[in-house]
């Protein structure tokens, strides 16, 4: 690291921002300004309406040259917001981008210090300080550049998941596509129509299933879980998990020497086996068997042995005969692939609504949830399309939806965000019971019916005009006649002020979302935050929404927020174009900020690494000395292994002991040594 | 203030007076004092009803446990005050279980009533109350119905409590004329309104 620059006294230059009055309304600026010019190393402090505008820049960019300024800070907003642009002005200025520093006196001060001006200036002072004494330090720095490995992975193949690997593969990239079922298509499979244009779910789905089976680009790996992630943006290692299901495909039957053999799908073997399972797909209303297909739309249309449940007869193997399909010994296999990017899709589940005691799901037979309904008014569920009554098999005429089943709810037990479809799916719901059975009426319980979308109001409209009642009141009790079975929802009539008890021959919850149980392991092995009630967390939820804050790994659909299927296509066709710019420009920068061993100091003990998090430290023999060695490339910069250091043999650039300890001594000391 | 309207006739000018809901109507106090005495965040409430649909007095009266809700967020303490309905919650804390805004309805009738009584509006049943609990330790003392079912129950006449240990009523009444509350009793009842 030879610099010039570093000899000489440093001379720096502090620029403060009003930003219109976000600043300036809460921080006297003259008082700020006069206090700057008198910080050590200070040889210029100014000041600017919006210092991120382009006469803001130019004021920097033109000092450096004028003043031969060593450093710059500027006291404004948060780095992250802005750090790039002033980087980039400095270095527009002649200087390295990294001999810039920035005070955060907005979103740490003035916005949060409003009510108080002579505080909030004091304390811009103090962040002054310790800018200053920093940018004072500061070094040139390099960032590195690595290739980008031409290949994404996705996981999870729902209808998002499905967007996002049809669009990477489609713009000329290797995508593996990872989902953990036997078969794609997620929870839109299980639905029968759609809103508000009410398509046939499937038949707009199952096209781009096929396409996804078909597609060059595209390798499917279903009935695979992620293992294990290693490395970096541009260059991740993932380990698969390929689950043993016991049916081989054409392709490994071939490999195995067996030819023509594998699975085509013909079902002989499903019937000849003894075991029955209930099916999740139909929401366990309808069996399946120990070897079993999800439906018949499938893809891949192979078949897959439950191994818990299978009594190994070898009734199937038999079924199967001279396509030898059947492996009921296969074992898990491992494999490991490079991907330069990735997308998560892994989806929701259901909360399980059966918490919220006072509605009696799965204690009274007639209560049931909404993805139950869908498969039970779907022509190819589990009763044909006919909507029946659990506890009787009659054709329901009464039924009543109660909206907000579990969210919205600060108890602790549901919770407490809205699950943003099931107002629409609900109306839907309505609509097609009317249309079903003739002579029928819904009941809709709501506390408000949010129809934000582009028709959506309109569809509300529709089904009101059907003849829907709507009732606003969150439901408060579910009674079940203990003879007819008819459940009676219990709430109060708002607009009325009435307390009502309409008794119903069925009753469907539209039962808030949760993300799935698997979420939380995913996150863990991608590095990805969670936001507070446990959906991934995006790197910023306005101008980032696709992102999260591990470089490479990229959102989509419900397992960012809950979202209908429009907002999910749109989510993943974002996140492939995001994920997808890496691998096109074909090599990213890495910041600067690894650890370095200094050599001289090193002991060699070893101890930090272990304590690395991310594997990036090995010891090594130099010069019949045992030291420390630092793999650029996987160091993020955390800096665990340089305050650990006992030595102080390590030097975290940018984050540098002096440089700190000089911010530490500014607060403290005023800038005394 | 509802706004007056120059009718010639008295009974008119009352029955057609407006009656807009005015920020003017709202007491500034009402909803910091309820929140503060009930200890709940009655601001919180999104009337959805839950509440009154939960409530086994709702059904049988005009007492609709959500409006009371409400009007402590507008700051309409006489509305809540005068209305008799007040006095109707049974305290049974089904709203309180079930609120999904975790508001303790119950709590917010329970500092309502605190403030009424302060304003001396206590229905006469109430006080009745209050003197029979300082006479026996009892709102609903022990009666010879009572006692008859209980032997037929196998138990004894008298339960475990006051009705048989009498020396433990002075404790109560001590408890009682700490708050004031007998005499405050008494001299409403006298009041005879
Ligand atoms: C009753 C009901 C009715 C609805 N009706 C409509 C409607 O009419 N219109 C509409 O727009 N929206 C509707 N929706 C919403 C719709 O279901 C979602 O918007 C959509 O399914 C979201 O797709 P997704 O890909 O994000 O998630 P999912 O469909 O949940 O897909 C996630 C996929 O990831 C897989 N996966 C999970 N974890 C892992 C892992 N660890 N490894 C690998 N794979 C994994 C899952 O198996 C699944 O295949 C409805 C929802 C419900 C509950
Ligand atoms: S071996 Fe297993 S999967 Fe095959 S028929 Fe028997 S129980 Fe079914
Ligand atoms: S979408 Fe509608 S039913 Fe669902 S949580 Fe939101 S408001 Fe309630
Ligand atoms: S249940 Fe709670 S939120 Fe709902 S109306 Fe009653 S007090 Fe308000
Ligand atoms: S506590 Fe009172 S208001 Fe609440 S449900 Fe019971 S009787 Fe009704």
């Amino acid at each position: 690291m030879v610099d010039e620059t570093k000899s000489q006294k440093p001379r720096v230059g502090v620029y403060i921002c009003h930003c219109g009055t976000n600043i300036a309304g809460s921080i006297d600026i003259k008082e700020l300004q006069d206090f700057a010019q008198t910080i050590p190393n200070v040889v210029l402090a100014d000041e600017y309406q919006y210092m991120c505008s382009t006469p803001g820049q130019k004021k920097i960019e033109d000092a450096i040259k004028e003043h031969g300024l060593t450093g710059i800070v500027v006291a404004a907003c948060s780095p992250r917001l802005h750090e790039p642009t002033f980087r980039t002005a400095s270095k527009e200025g002649g200087l390295n981008p990294f001999r810039f520093e920035m005070a955060n006196i907005r979103e740490q001060n003035s916005w949060v210090h409003m009510h108080d001006r002579q505080g909030a200036t004091d304390k811009a002072k103090d962040a002054l300080k310790m800018a200053v004494a920093k940018a004072s330090l500061l070094e040139d720095l390099f960032p590195k550049s690595v290739p980008v490995e031409h290949s994404a992975m996705v996981v999870g193949a729902g209808v998002g998941g499905i967007q996002a690997a049809l669009d990477l593969a489609s713009s000329g990239i290797k995508t593996y596509l990872i989902e953990k079922a036997p078969t794609i298509g997620g929870r839109m499979s299980q639905l029968d129509k759609t809103f508000p244009t009410l398509d046939c779910s499937q038949c707009i789905l199952t096209p781009k299933m096929v396409d996804v089976g078909r597609h060059p680009n595209i390798e499917l790996m279903t009935y695979t879980e992620v293992e294990k992630v290693e490395g970096y943006i541009g260059n991740f290692d993932i380990t698969l998990r390929k689950k043993a299901r016991g049916v081989l495909t054409p392709t490994e039957a071939e490999t195995r020497g067996i030819v023509g053999g594998g699975c085509n799908g013909c079902g002989d073997c499903e019937q000849v086996c003894p075991v029955i399972k209930p099916n999740p797909f139909e929401m366990g209303m309808a069996p399946r068997k120990a070897i079993y297909i999800y439906h018949p739309q499938v893809v891949p249309l192979i078949y897959t042995v439950d191994f818990d449940s299978c009594v190994k007869c070898g009734l199937c193997v038999e079924a199967c005969g001279e396509k030898k399909a059947i492996d009921l010994e296969q074992e898990d296999e491992f494999v490991t692939v490079k991907v330069g990017t990735a997308v998560l899709a892994v989806g929701y589940e259901l909360f399980p609504v059966e918490k919220k005691t006072e509605w009696g799901y799965k204690r009274y037979d007639n209560v049931i949830t909404s993805l139950e309904f869908e498969r039970l008014i779907c022509a190819s569920g589990p009763t044909g399309g006919k909507v029946i009554r659990p506890s009787d098999g009659e054709t329901p005429k009464k039924i009543g939806f109660v909206l907000c089943a579990g969210s919205r709810d600060n108890t602790g037990i549901g919770k407490p965000y809205c699950s943003r479809f099931c107002c629409m799916y609900s109306l839907k719901h309505a609509h097609q019971l009317h249309e079903k059975i003739p002579g029928s009426q819904s009941y809709l319980f709501y506390m408000d019916i949010r129809s934000f979308g582009k028709m959506y109001e309109e569809f509300y409209y529709r089904i009101q005009d059907e003849g829907a009642k709507f009732i606003r009141g969150r439901v408060a009790k579910i009674e079940e006649d203990p003879i007819t079975k008819n459940p009676h929802v219990l709430t109060e009539d708002t607009l009325l002020g009435q307390p009502v008890d309409i008794e119903l021959d069925m009753v469907v919850l539209a039962s808030a979302v949760q993300p799935t149980e698997e979420t939380n392991h995913v996150r863990h092995l991608f590095g990805v935050s969670q936001s507070m009630d446990g959906w991934l967390l995006e790197a910023h939820p306005k101008l980032n929404p696709c992102g999260t804050t591990t470089a490479g790994v990229f959102l989509a659909g419900v397992c960012q927020g809950p979202k209908d299927i429009p907002d999910t296509v749109a989510q993943a066709e974002g996140a492939a174009a995001a994920a997808s710019i890496p691998i096109h420009v074909g090599e990213v920068e890495l910041e600067p900020y690894f650890a370095m061993c200094i050599e001289e100091k090193c002991a060699g003990c070893g101890m930090c690494v272990n304590l690395c998090p991310y594997s990036a430290l090995d010891l090594v023999e130099k010069n019949g000395r045992t030291v420390m060695q630092v793999t650029e490339a996987k160091c993020k910069g955390c800096g665990t292994c340089g305050g650990f250091c006992p030595g102080g043999a390590i030097w975290m650039q940018h984050f540098a002991t002096p440089q700190i300890v000089a911010q530490i001594d500014a607060f403290l000391l005023g800038g005394e040594q | 203030m509802a706004k007056a309207k120059g009718y010639s006739d008295e009974n008119l000018s009352v029955r057609l007076a407006d009656r807009y809901y005015r920020t003017e109507d709202a007491s500034p106090d009402f909803l910091k004092n309820v929140e503060k005495i009930g200890m709940t965040i009655a601001h919180m409430c999104y009337q959805c009803g839950t509440c009154t649909g939960s409530c086994p007095s709702a059904p049988r009266s005009s007492y609709r446990i959500r409006k009371f809700v409400r009007r402590a967020v507008l700051g309409l303490e006489n509305d809540a005050l005068t209305d008799p309905d007040l006095w109707l919650c049974t305290t049974c804390y089904s709203c309180t279980d079930r609120c999904p805004r975790d508001i303790a309805p119950t709590d917010i009738i329970m500092a309502m009533r605190n403030l009424a009584f302060k304003r001396e509006i206590v229905p006469r049943n109430f006080l009745n109350t209050v003197q029979f609990i300082y006479k026996t330790g009892h709102g609903v003392p022990n009666n010879d119905v009572n006692r008859a079912a209980r032997v037929r129950l196998g138990l004894e006449a008298e339960p475990e409590t006051t009705a048989k240990y009498a020396e433990f009523i002075p404790g109560i009444q001590k408890i009682l004329d700490h708050y004031g509350l007998k005499d405050k009793a008494d001299e409403i009842l006298a009041e005879g309104q």
